[in-house]
Formats: structure tokens, C-alpha cells, sequence
């Protein structure tokens, strides 16, 4: 009995340390806002906050811009990317670790139009960089190129 | 009047017919689409649409496909892609520079030359709005591995202080160190080279 609740005791800082793990990986900004007009927010683990030039942008983190309002983001790898009006955008994936060889950047573009410039990511590992979107996945092959994506009608 | 009352019916249709098209043309683009432009730097990639309905690559510029892949691509007019994308692009952020300090041998003595640089840095980086920056610190093969990993990041510090010093005090650096495992001429183990023995800065 004895060593049932020791074990479980362990079971449960192992599972306490894990998830401590996955928030701090979660938190780690992995780029930065730099331009904003008009009123847009970022969302990370659930907490919104409206955007500013040096918001932090992390995995997981939503992007939205109001209509009429835009704004731009420069990754750590020097991937950048800005948003025309009423776009939503999530960063599902980042991975830079050039000297471990992990590389992934996906995100996933709901609706609004995109203006995207790659960076050291899509240089390293092409097929390491995708942008999901409602009706099809764009590659990128180191290049700029602009996407629009339609609301539902 | 009375010439536009004499022109032929199959005239008039065509100019009737043309203008709708033209209206229409201009009011509805392609709907949700990507399309390839040349990057900031001028060379031009690749893009490829994995969509419901098929797949496309695009290989030229101001080329588009719609993204659920189901048509060849086609071209994109710039009045267009302004259309579609005028803010998006206008706010696109500066594009990250990138600056190279390099260093006497076997300390973080940055030679004459790379010392001179220091102030540009600091203004290049003053001229931005809310810049961020990379200092990451390299060595070249000569020593132990792990002596360069420090060394490297003994580099990276002395540069971060030297650049907080003249100005950049409360800037965001991520400082790190890749040691000889991230060489710019690749080299021999034990190879002096003074190109490797390097602070990599970038201004983002």
C-alpha cells in the first residue's frame, strides 16, 4: 500500500513536471509584432491580448486583425509575415533548432489575406513549411507570396 | 445621336457585352487564391497548392491558383493583387538585416575592423520600431569542442555588452552560442580560420 502511494506520489510529479514542460515550451515567443494599424489582438493560451508593436507571438498563439486593420510579424528565423483586414491566422507548429536539424513552421490561415516572406526555415527544410488553409495546403519553396482566403458564404 | 443610333446592333452588343465583362472582371476576382511574387531580395521561389480538387505549382511571377487546386494557374494583374493584398503588404515589417563581427584568436577581442562596425549596429538597430535581436557566437575547429562552445559564448556576451553599452540597453537579445558546430568555411578539425571565429548579428 505503502509503496501504491509512493509510486502514484511519483506518478503525479512526473505528470506535474510534464505539464509545467509543455506550458513554458508553449510560452516561448517565438517572433514579434512590429507594425500594427487599426485594432488587432493576439491570442495565446488563452489569453487575448491586443497587439502592439513587440507583443510576443508563441506557438499556439491566434492572430486577428479587425476590418480595416493590418499587421505584420517577424519570426526568429526571419520569416515575415503581415495581415490585411479581418484575417485570423494560428502558428500550429514551430520548430528552430538549425544545429539539431529540427525545423517546422505550419500555420494554419482561416480567412483574410496573407503576405508572406520566408525565412531560414523554408531555406533549410522546404518541406518543413506549410500554410493551411480551408480548402488547400500551401508549400513554400523560398519565396514571397500572397494568399487570400474567402469567409464561408 | 444620330451616328449612335446607326451603329450596327452587332457593334453595340460587342460593346455592351465587353463592358459587363470588364465590370465584372474588376468587381470579382478569384476568390480565395494564392499567388507567387518575387521576394524582398529579388529572386524568385516556388509555391505549391495542395488542394481538394488537385494540386499546382507556381514557378512565375504574379502567377496565382485558386487553393482548392482546381484550375492551371493563371496571371495575376498588380491592380489586382493591390486590391487583394494593398494592406498586407504595406504592413509588412522591415526586413531582418544581418551583420558579421569577427575576432583576434582565442578570446573575444573583435578585430579593428569589427569594432568600427559596433556603432552602425547600434543605429541600424535605433532606426527600428521595436527591434529584436539575435547574437549568436561561433569559433572556428581550433581546441576542444566544448572550450569553443564557451569561447563562442563568451563572444556573444562581450558583443551584448559592448552593444548595451552604446545604446541598445533595453533591446531584446536572444544570445546563444553554437560553438565550431555552425562553421562559415567549412574546415579540418583543429583549422584556425579567423572567418569562423565570428558573432553573427541580426536585427530583426
Amino acid at each position: 500500500m505503502r509503496l501504491l502511494l509512493k509510486m502514484s506520489h511519483a506518478l503525479c510529479a512526473a505528470a506535474l513536471a510534464a505539464l509545467s514542460m509543455a506550458a513554458a515550451a508553449q510560452n516561448t515567443s517565438v517572433g514579434y509584432v512590429k507594425t500594427v494599424t487599426g485594432d488587432a489582438w493576439v491570442s495565446t493560451a488563452g489569453q487575448r491580448v491586443k497587439a502592439a508593436p513587440g507583443t510576443e507571438v508563441s506557438i499556439g498563439s491566434q492572430i486577428k486583425t479587425a476590418p480595416g486593420a493590418s499587421l505584420g510579424i517577424t519570426f526568429k528565423d526571419n520569416t515575415v509575415m503581415s495581415f490585411g483586414p479581418d484575417t485570423e491566422m494560428t502558428v500550429d507548429a514551430y520548430l528552430y533548432a538549425p544545429a539539431q536539424g529540427q525545423l517546422q513552421l505550419s500555420t494554419s490561415l482561416v480567412k483574410g489575406s496573407l503576405n508572406y516572406v520566408s525565412g531560414v526555415i523554408a531555406k533549410l527544410k522546404p518541406d518543413a513549411v506549410t500554410v493551411k488553409t480551408p480548402s488547400g495546403i500551401i508549400g513554400v519553396r523560398g519565396t514571397q507570396f500572397l494568399a487570400k482566403v474567402e469567409g464561408a458564404q | 445621336m444620330k451616328v449612335r443610333t446607326t451603329l450596327p446592333l452587332a457593334i453595340k452588343r460587342l460593346v455592351l457585352t465587353g463592358l459587363a465583362c470588364s465590370l465584372l472582371a474588376a468587381c470579382a476576382g478569384p476568390q480565395s487564391y494564392v499567388a507567387l511574387v518575387p521576394s524582398p531580395d529579388g529572386s524568385l521561389g516556388k509555391v505549391v497548392v495542395k488542394g481538394q480538387q488537385g494540386e499546382q505549382l507556381l514557378t512565375r511571377a504574379q502567377q496565382g491558383a485558386l487553393l482548392d487546386g482546381s484550375k492551371p494557374p493563371f496571371d495575376v494583374s498588380s491592380e489586382q493583387l493591390q486590391r487583394d493584398f494593398g494592406a498586407a503588404m504595406r504592413a509588412r515589417p522591415a526586413m531582418p538585416e544581418q551583420f558579421l563581427l569577427y575576432f583576434e584568436t582565442g578570446g573575444s577581442e573583435l578585430t579593428a575592423e569589427s569594432k568600427a562596425l559596433l556603432q552602425r549596429i547600434v543605429q541600424s538597430a535605433l532606426a527600428r520600431t521595436a527591434v529584436d535581436m539575435s547574437v549568436i557566437g561561433h569559433s572556428d575547429t581550433q581546441g576542444a569542442a566544448d572550450a569553443n562552445e564557451a569561447l563562442a559564448l563568451q563572444r556573444a556576451t562581450a558583443v551584448a555588452d559592448q552593444l548595451r553599452g552604446l545604446g541598445l540597453a533595453a533591446t531584446t537579445m536572444a544570445i546563444e552560442s553554437h560553438g565550431e558546430r555552425n562553421l562559415l568555411i567549412s574546415t579540418p578539425d583543429e583549422t584556425p580560420e579567423p572567418r569562423n571565429r565570428r558573432v553573427e548579428i541580426t536585427l530583426r
